[in-house]
């Protein structure tokens, strides 16, 4: 925005975010038109996407966010900005994706382009900052996540989507896509889920016992290191020999590539964090904490349960967090050796060269880890009861 | 009554507690003092057993505390630590209510000795009690430190370094409560400092211990005429003996009859603060007055300067 005079105070972000702003408007296109899903497209600026008034109508708002951001101080005012931005440009790629279709073409595709990405961006990071400038108690944070997530889920399911790219690879594969989904947070909550099991009791012992600990994080690291294909590669001579072997094992679906590697290895992964985060948390309790506790008569058990775990829970949560956030992500690889989940979009897309069918695993994946992500930090707030070690 | 028999403690080769013995009789308040790493907190901690003695034993009422479960015992001891070591996930009510709740009091039980002890301390029960320990300024955790060891009313009190992270203005307050709130239940305290004048504030009796050994255990008057080592004459300081005697000692012994001009001191006063009044108020003699304001003699600057004497003789 050159033609500012020097006098108005220029917000340091936001002027970025202005000028991604105008990035977008100017120098992108809006959406790529494909006359079928896998041949290369031709891109569109938002004034051409959009039937006359509803473009320059979108392009008003999108320029009030830019200045927004640019000159307005006060949070609530920028975060009323950004939603406004990202609650015209959503439905409006929709309604783009009808205006570009030629009436009656059934395979021509319509794609959300760099400008939209840019805009999307711009307006989530304007949105983003001015949430922690509001610093939101955990409570908040919840709300403005569920209230995102509700928006999303009404501009799905209101049908404004439909005929972009995007939700026509959804609608050939509806019933894959929930099974995939089901698949890929069972894969990343069970692992996760076995991670703690294992994971708390290895924590407690190697706090208890020094000899252990040195020993098992070292372990554990090198198991961190493994890349995951190698990992993957590494499962699969010793699954495959209990499976053929063990007829227990054959049934519960057990073999040398799928599901079961792919859960191993994020299991595996999973364990450091879990491992780590128990013991930080248990030798952080202060020593004249549990001194105290001794000279009142607490038993080992009840130091344990009373003193030394609840002090430690935010920091294993911590832990618990950074795991689930890396297996909801890592759990995409589990598709390159039959495992399922969103993957399976994410590589299928690659080979087709399909960018749409890549999205459609990739977005939700995505969308999941932030979800979690903002969950559990809400959670890791509200389990530090009293607000002590806030240091 | 506390008997301490010639307990021993050492790691490998290095002595920390070399044939200790003492005894505390009922309601009295005992001070061991000595440098740093002489090993008055190990001695203490072998009292509640966090410690366990080489040799020696702890008779608590002519009970050997070895025969009893360790936590069973700790239950009966109020012990309180430097930094208090105040639970800081939980409210002040539910860290006072800690050795109660172990002992299955019943709840009204409970809570009603919760506002009882907060009362004492000087805390109001509606502000304090659901505040969490970091939400307390550094006298108030002392305060709440002190009212969880007392809560299960134990006949023992045990304390070291209690007002150790307290600054000075504070320290004074925080001694003169624990000497009432002490004599008001009649708890026997074993207390550890390496503050000499905290020692003599709050001592009937001061074991002076240096390098794991026991020094002198005796009344603190008798400390100060009577060392029984060099070091303890030291650690006593020659140039502050007379002021310190002189600090035992309440106006009421050395009262004269008649009267004075000036600033009225009253009777339970002590000769140091009195001497104090004195130089400060340029007078060779101030009136004294009984708790009430009543004036019943004087008290000169040769009266409290024979009595600072008298006791070498």
């Amino acid at each position: 925005m050159p033609t500012l005079r020097p006098t108005l105070h220029l917000d340091r972000l936001g002027s970025v975010i202005a000028g991604l702003i105008g990035l977008a408007l100017v120098a992108s296109p809006f959406v790529t038109y494909r006359a079928n899903r896998i041949v290369s497209g031709e891109g569109r600026l938002l004034f051409d996407a959009l039937p006359p008034a509803g473009a320059v109508g979108t392009i008003l708002v999108v320029i009030g966010v830019a200045l927004c951001a640019a000159l307005a101080h006060r949070p609530l005012v920028r975060l009323a900005a950004a939603s406004l931005g990202l609650c015209v440009i959503f439905p409006a790629v929709g309604v783009s994706a009808g205006f570009v279709t030629p009436v009656g073409n059934t395979f021509a595709r319509v794609s959300p382009a760099i400008g939209f990405w840019l805009l999307a961006l711009a307006f989530a990071l304007l949105a983003a900052d001015a949430l922690t400038r509001l610093r939101l108690g955990p409570w908040g944070r919840l709300a403005a996540l569920s209230i995102a997530a509700g928006m999303l889920a009404l501009l799905l399911l209101s049908g404004a989507w439909s005929d972009l790219s995007l939700m026509k690879e959804y609608a050939n594969r509806a019933e894959s896509f929930w099974r995939e989904g089901r698949q890929h947070l069972w894969l990343a909550f069970g692992s996760m889920g076995a991670a703690c099991l294992v994971g708390l009791p290895l924590g407690l012992a190697s706090h208890r016992v020094p000899a252990l600990r040195a020993a098992l994080l070292q372990g554990l690291s090198i198991v961190q290191t493994i890349p995951s294909i190698a990992l993957f590669g590494i499962l699969i001579a010793p699954l495959g020999y209990l499976a053929a072997n063990v007829p227990l094992a054959a049934a519960l679906g057990i073999r040398g590539i799928g599901a079961a590697p792919a859960f191993i290895a994020l299991f595996l992964y999973s364990l450091l964090p879990v491992v780590a985060n128990t013991m930080a948390g248990l030798s952080q309790v202060p020593a004249d904490v549990t001194e105290a506790a001794r000279g009142m008569g607490l038993s080992r058990r009840q130091r344990l349960v009373q003193i030394e775990l609840p002090l430690a829970f935010p920091v294993i949560l911590a832990g618990i967090r950074i795991v689930l956030v890396q297996n909801l992500g890592l759990a995409t690889i589990a598709a390159l050796i039959g495992g399922g989940g969103f993957g399976t979009f994410v590589f299928q897309g690659i080979g087709q060269t399909a960018i749409d069918l890549v999205l459609l695993g990739a977005l939700p994946t995505v969308a999941l880890s932030f979800a979690a992500a903002i969950i559990l930090d809400a959670i890791i707030d509200l389990t530090r009861r009293g607000g002590h070690d806030r240091d | 009554m506390i008997e301490i028999e010639h307990l021993s403690k050492h790691y490998g080769d290095n002595i920390v507690v070399d044939d200790v013995s003492f005894a505390v009789g009922d309601g009295e308040i005992a001070v061991v003092v000595g440098t740093s790493g002489a090993g008055k907190s190990t001695l203490l901690r072998m009292i509640n057993r966090l410690v366990v003695p080489n040799t020696g034993r702890v008779l608590i009422d002519g009970q050997d505390t070895a025969t009893l479960p360790e936590d069973e015992l700790r239950h009966r001891i109020g012990y309180v630590i430097q930094g208090y070591g105040l639970f800081p996930h939980r409210t002040v009510a539910e860290n006072i209510s800690t050795v109660p709740r172990l002992l299955g009091w019943d709840r009204r039980r409970i809570a009603a000795r919760v506002e009882e002890l907060l009362d004492l301390f000087q805390l109001d029960p509606g502000e304090f009690a659901q505040k969490f320990p970091h939400q307390l300024s550094g006298g108030q955790q002392q305060r709440v430190g002190v009212a969880r060891a007392l809560a299960a009313k134990p006949a023992l009190l045990l304390m070291d370094e209690p007002f150790g992270s307290l600054d000075p203005v504070i320290r004074g307050k925080a001694q003169d409560d624990l000497l009432a709130i002490q004599r008001r239940l009649g708890t026997t305290i074993v207390l550890v400092t390496h503050d000499m004048n905290e020692a003599f504030h709050l001592g009937d009796r001061i074991a002076v211990m240096d390098q794991a050994r026991l020094l002198q255990y005796a009344k603190p008057a008798d400390l100060l005429t009577h060392p029984a080592e060099a070091f303890v004459e030291q650690l006593v300081g020659t140039a502050e003996r007379p002021f310190r005697l002189l600090s035992l000692v309440t106006v009421k012994d050395a009262m004269e009859p008649g009267s004075a001009e000036g600033e009225p001191i009253t009777v339970s006063a002590t000769l140091r603060d009195a001497l104090a009044q004195l130089i400060w108020r340029g007078r060779p003699a101030l009136p004294v007055t009984d708790a009430s304001g009543a004036p019943v003699g004087r008290i000169s600057v040769d009266g409290i300067l024979k009595h600072g004497r008298a006791s070498l003789s």
